[in-house]
């Protein structure tokens, strides 16, 4: 489980995030939607600490991760697939190099453990034969799916997307939030989703949390959502 | 006012860039060295900088010896061009040039290779899979620049004196045997460390300066310009600035 608690960030003097405060059940899928700059990402990067709040607290499964060193932080990560928006692949590794990097790094597995395993993956994000291309010969889309094979190849609990939408079209979009729900269920991960893109973000979400200004304007289920009568949360979801 | 500002906020980068330089030891001293890597960084930096630093040492011991030709015959001593050369070489030029070219290619080659993966996200990504990107992607290349850089220096002595014995026996007529024997008189242990020595701490600044600055790149495809060239030319004259200073201190406890 998942809590933020009075969360607060500014950058120079500019307010970003004002006093978030929500939740994540177990096993469950948050979409957070808000426009561009409304501090989606400071706030999920904050919740594997890549980001250090001013103020508030951040608990993930019982760890309070605000009060944390970076050491301390590395470890945790390990149990936290994150995302990137671009994907973050290292552009010197081909792709079997990306997914197996987490798996040289934090496991005794040998050779052949290693490469099944990054099979196996490939197959669930629905890319294969493409081991051996490197990032800069990817599309978009693909990069993105290489980013999230990679994230939770180590078999994380939690999965944080950093808009995983953004920069497709429309049918793409669909697929991947698909893919995130699908994987999101099969492994019962409590899921974070960043977006701005409303009909998705419904889609594959238990419950949504609308950001403006630094907070949180409206949060509940699809259904709760539609029948907000918030004027902002109107406009948005329309 | 600007001028305070200036100053305030170079002490506080220097800070940053010393609890870098920190974090970078710490790791060195715990063992934290992945030699697979070191050995990947070494051949990169290595392959990258030689060709340009064998011409440049081959034409610079060449120049030498024909500048020596001219002048040492109007002391009628001839004969000492072999010593001109290799002293030259190997106390001042080779350390220094090998320096300055390594900061304009390898050195821009980290900055760039850092701040392109900084501003992708990729160095945030290395974090959040659990891994410390100053052990997985600075220390590799801090030690692979301290050992490439001193190979590359003999290379270019090696390579500087050849070009200075071709020029002194076809130019300056003197015999090959002759040449040869007072080169090797000449470089006596103090002569070869005292210029080597310097390496050593050339090859630990720019490393340092240059993947700091790759480290702190911000701002997109322009900022990985903008900090990869600040990088090169804080490394070059660093470089030179340090040499002067370094060769003082040696030369004064040394000869
Ligand atoms: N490291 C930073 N330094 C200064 N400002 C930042 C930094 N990171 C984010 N910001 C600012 O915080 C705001 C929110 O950014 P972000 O979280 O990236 O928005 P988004 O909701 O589009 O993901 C933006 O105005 C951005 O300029
Ligand atoms: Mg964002």
């Amino acid at each position: 489980m998942i809590r933020v608690e009075h969360l607060t960030k500014s950058f120079n003097g500019q307010v970003v995030l004002d006093d978030i405060d929500f939740e994540v059940q177990e096993g469950e899928i948050l979409v957070i939607l808000g426009g561009s700059g409304t501090g989606k990402s400071v706030l999920l990067k904050s919740m594997i600490g890549l980001v250090k709040p001013d103020s508030g607290k951040i608990w993930i499964d019982g760890d309070e991760i605000t009060q944390l060193a970076e050491k301390e932080l590395l470890k945790i990560r390990k149990e936290i697939g994150y995302l990137f928006q671009e994907g973050a692949l290292y552009d010197f590794m081909n792709v079997f190099e990306n997914i197996a990097f987490p798996l040289a790094e934090h496991t005794d597995l040998d050779k052949q453990a290693i490469e099944s395993k990054v099979k196996n993956i490939l197959e669930v994000v629905d890319l294969e034969g493409v081991e051996r291309k490197y990032p800069s010969e990817l599309s978009g889309g693909m990069k993105k799916r290489v980013g999230l094979a990679r994230s939770i190849i180590l078999g994380s609990k939690i999965l944080f997307c950093d808009e995983p939408t953004s920069g497709l079209d429309p049918i793409r979009s669909r697929d991947i939030s698909d893919l995130i729900k699908n994987i999101s269920k099969k492994l019962r991960c409590t899921t974070v989703i960043t977006s701005h893109d409303i009909r998705n973000a419904l889609r594959v979400a238990d419950r949504a949390a609308l950001i403006r200004g630094g907070k949180i304007v409206a949060m509940g289920t699809q259904a709760q959502m539609e029948a907000s009568s918030d004027t902002f949360v109107r406009a948005f979801i329309q | 006012m600007a001028l305070i500002r200036l100053i305030a906020y170079s002490i506080a980068e220097l800070g940053n860039a010393l609890c870098f330089l920190g974090d970078i030891v710490r790791n060195v001293l715990r063992g934290r060295i992945r030699k697979g890597e070191v050995l990947r960084q070494m051949y990169e930096q290595g392959v990258q900088s030689v060709t340009i630093i064998v011409l440049t040492s081959f034409a610079t011991g060449a120049v030498l010896a024909i500048q020596g030709a001219v002048t040492l015959t109007r002391f009628g001593a001839k004969e000492y061009i072999a010593q001109l050369v290799a002293w030259s070489l190997v106390r001042e030029m080779s350390p220094v040039f090998t320096a300055i070219i390594f900061s304009a290619k390898a050195g821009a080659r980290i900055t760039a290779e850092l701040g392109t993966m900084n501003v992708n996200d990729q160095m945030l990504a290395t974090r959040s899979l659990g891994v410390d990107p100053i052990e997985y992607l600075i220390v590799p290349r801090m030690i692979a620049c301290f050992l490439v850089l001193p190979i590359l220096t003999v290379i270019s002595e090696v390579v500087g004196i050849a070009g200075g014995y071709l020029v002194g026996v076809f130019e300056a007529h003197i015999p090959s045997a002759f040449y040869i024997n007072q080169t090797l008189r000449a470089i006596r242990y103090v002569d070869f460390f005292s210029g080597f020595s310097k390496v050593f701490f050339f090859a630990v600044l720019i490393s340092w300066i240059c993947c700091y600055q790759g480290f702190v790149t911000r701002g997109g495809s322009l900022g990985v310009g903008k900090f990869t060239t600040k990088a090169v030319a804080y490394s070059i004259i660093i470089v030179i600035l340090s040499n002067t200073i370094l060769t003082k201190i040696i030369i004064t406890f040394w000869g």
